[in-house]
């Protein structure tokens, strides 16, 4: 992507992270969703706007398609953002592109890792890996890995969570 | 018809032999378990009968049914539950159409309560609660057996699971994942497990969250095998005085929610002329009324006591609760300080706790931590803080000036600082919050910017430990300090983790 690299800046842990990003299916993913969801609602909204003035329904029908292709713009900034660095003791994750994070999630707090894929995520081959903490708001998920790619982490996580587990 | 146990003798007392044996709850204990839907079933039975006076007849009868199935299906709950200790494990069977056959390790246990409602109180009855290290599984309850039996259950139980080798027959369960668990801050080794030359082990004054390195505690510094006289030492550190909490749940926000009800029930009459209106305001009184009163009941005559096992807390005025938290159990230590209990040097201490939630009719309280100090002086606090935390450091580094800006109304209360043992961070608008988090406590560290933060140089970083969204924010940072802290924590959490493993009893690790 033609973005200046998203996410906090580069000194941020910078002991050699190479971050690895999801697979770029995940944008035609994230397209596809948007797809889904702006193309339903355009047509409903413009065949509601239509019972009081064919005007209204163009309009309500136009703006909503104006709306998804916006937040189309979006995506490929977002998709990018994405990203995850495993380092020796700990997992980093980022994202967003307006409100930036970074987690650090030592292996031996995983509690446990899902791998979850959606409809439109498993037809194009991609899936989710999420890491469960004992906490509540720790929230690390990497959306848009490659199935084998997702199957390989989370069988690498779960070894190094084991390996080096701690308590509460 | 569902009598299908091997009858052990109703309600049996506990001879202290015969643990192994099946038992029976209380042969009272439906009426109690039953007793706070009657009451329910009772005010809508009033509201109804004063709803439609005229058709009151039928209405009643349709009541009196359904209190008679309720009690029936509790008289029948209890028909088909029984429970066992033996081989280091409660077992308890229950439920007659969904069975339930659950099994409680009692190495794996944090806490163990005895609970008393109103009216098992009267009649001399009350509850045990198992607290398993699950974030929501609900532990298991023996609701109900005779006061004396609970408390003297308790302890057997409580000697179980700190003595895993000697006490439970069947020693120590293999957990999944490799892990062992060690019951308490208590050093008591499984024979064959881990040799620790003479079974003496010096805990680490570093990184007890209970004063266990201080060495003031008797029996913290483990014999391995002998059990302690659980009734045995005890040391006092806290009792909430009881015109101050009333004072201090006056001027909470619940107390401020009942003046605005009282206040608007007032101005409705008045403006209106008509008293009757305010009838419709019931529901809400009544709602706030019951919650402050929860409160009042839930905090009544807190002590905090420093025992062989833990921290023990006895609390409540109609319900009474004992429970222990053990050492090493507490995640984070949050000081609260309202505006208006500023005004009279008040706070509050909260620990953060892994465990289940308290659902049903702890509802209220699932949502706060647990208090230590419902209401107290700094200086009580302080202390307190200072057997929880070893050297705790201060929130002392303010916020930078930039930080103004993007939080105009917290930032007079924004500060933080860390040593290689804790970080604190303090926040809130009108009531301050500060937040201790032992490093080798924390499960994930995040750094945050959002739009605003960004164009004003600034970023957070939150430490989050287990258990209820307990997080310490250190919130608004220059955005070089934040990413220095963020550098440097994960090493630094890591080193206190490996402190806090090493000399393996000083944290127990817990059962999946």
């Amino acid at each position: 992507m033609p973005v200046a690299e998203p996410g906090p800046p580069a000194e941020v842990g910078d002991d050699g992270i190479r971050w690895q990003h999801p697979s770029p299916r995940l944008l035609r993913a994230r397209r596809i969703q948007v797809g889904l969801v702006t193309i339903p609602a355009a047509l409903i909204g413009g065949l509601a706007g239509s019972t009081a003035s064919a005007a209204l329904g163009l309009g309500l029908g136009l703006g909503l398609v104006i709306a998804g292709l916006l937040w189309e713009r979006f995506l490929a900034r977002r998709v990018a953002a994405w990203g995850y660095a495993e380092r020796h003791q700990d997992l980093m994750v980022r994202r967003g592109v307006l409100v930036r994070r970074l987690s650090v999630i030592p292996y031996g707090r995983m509690q446990f890792i899902d791998v979850t894929a959606g409809p439109v995520e498993r037809s194009l081959g991609l899936a989710t890996v999420r890491m469960h903490t004992a906490a509540a708001a720790s929230d690390a998920r990497i959306p848009g890995l490659d199935r084998a790619e997702a199957a390989k982490l989370r069988d690498q996580l779960a070894e190094l969570g084991e390996s080096l587990a701690a308590g509460l | 018809m569902t009598n299908r146990l091997p009858s052990g003798p109703p309600g049996s007392p506990l001879a202290t032999a015969d643990m192994a044996g099946w038992h029976r709850l209380h042969p009272l204990s439906p009426l109690i378990r039953t007793g706070r839907h009657v009451v329910t079933i009772g005010i809508l039975l009033v509201g109804v009968i004063f709803a439609n006076r005229s058709q009151a007849g039928g209405d009643l009868v349709i009541n009196l049914v359904v209190i008679a199935i309720v009690l029936a299906a509790g008289v029948v709950s209890w028909l088909v539950t029984r429970w066992q200790v033996a081989d280091g494990v409660l077992r308890i069977d229950t439920g007659l159409i969904r069975r339930q056959l659950l099994r409680f390790p009692l190495s794996q246990v944090q806490a163990i309560d005895v609970v008393q409602t109103g009216l098992a109180r009267v009649l001399g009855l009350a509850e045990i609660r198992l607290r398993m290290a699950g974030a929501d599984s609900s532990g298991g309850r023996l609701a109900c057996l005779r006061l004396a039996d609970a408390e003297q259950l308790r302890e057997r139980l409580l000697s179980m699971t700190r003595a895993p080798g000697t006490a439970a027959a069947g020693g120590q369960v293999a957990l999944p994942g490799g892990q062992v668990a060690l019951p308490g801050g208590q050093v008591a080794l499984p024979g064959g497990q881990v040799a620790l030359p003479g079974g003496q082990v010096a805990l680490p004054g570093g990184q007890g969250t209970l004063p266990g390195g201080q060495g003031t505690l008797p029996g913290m510094a483990g014999r391995s095998g002998e059990s302690v006289e659980i009734r045995g030492a005890e040391r006092q550190l806290f009792r909430v005085r009881s015109r101050r909490l009333a004072g201090a749940i006056v001027l909470s926000r619940a107390g401020a929610y009942v003046a605005v009800v009282i206040a608007a029930m007032a101005s409705v009459a008045v403006l209106t002329g008509q008293p009757g209106i305010v009838a419709s305001f019931l529901p809400p009184a009544f709602g706030v009324v019951l919650a402050v009163w929860h409160q009042f009941n839930g905090e009544f005559g807190t002590v905090v006591a420093v025992a062989p096992e833990g921290l023990r807390l006895r609390s409540g005025l109609v319900q009474t609760t004992a429970e222990t938290i053990r050492p090493g159990r507490v995640q984070a230590v949050r000081l609260v300080e309202p505006l208006l209990w500023r005004a009279f040097g008040w706070c509050r201490l909260e620990v953060d706790v892994a465990g289940p939630r308290q659902r049903r009719e702890n509802q209220s309280e699932a949502r706060r931590l647990r208090a230590l100090i419902p209401v107290g002086s700094r200086a009580e606090a302080d202390q307190m803080i200072g057997e929880l935390l070893t050297a705790p450091p201060k929130p002392a580094r303010r916020a930078p000036r930039n930080a103004r800006w993007k939080a105009p109304l917290t930032y007079h209360f924004l500060g933080w600082d860390g040593d290689d043992r804790y970080v604190v961070a303090s926040r809130g608008r009108v009531c301050r919050k500060t937040t201790w988090v032992p490093l080798h406590k924390v499960q994930s560290i995040r750094w945050v910017q959002g739009p605003l933060q960004r164009r004003l140089g600034l970023a957070s970083v939150r430490l989050d430990v287990a258990g209820r969204r307990v997080t310490a924010s250190i919130q608004d940072r220059d955005a070089a300090e934040a990413n220095d802290v963020l550098r440097r924590l994960p090493e630094h959490a890591r080193a206190a983790r490996a402190r806090a493993i090493d000399p393996v009893l000083a944290d127990p690790p817990p059962g999946g």
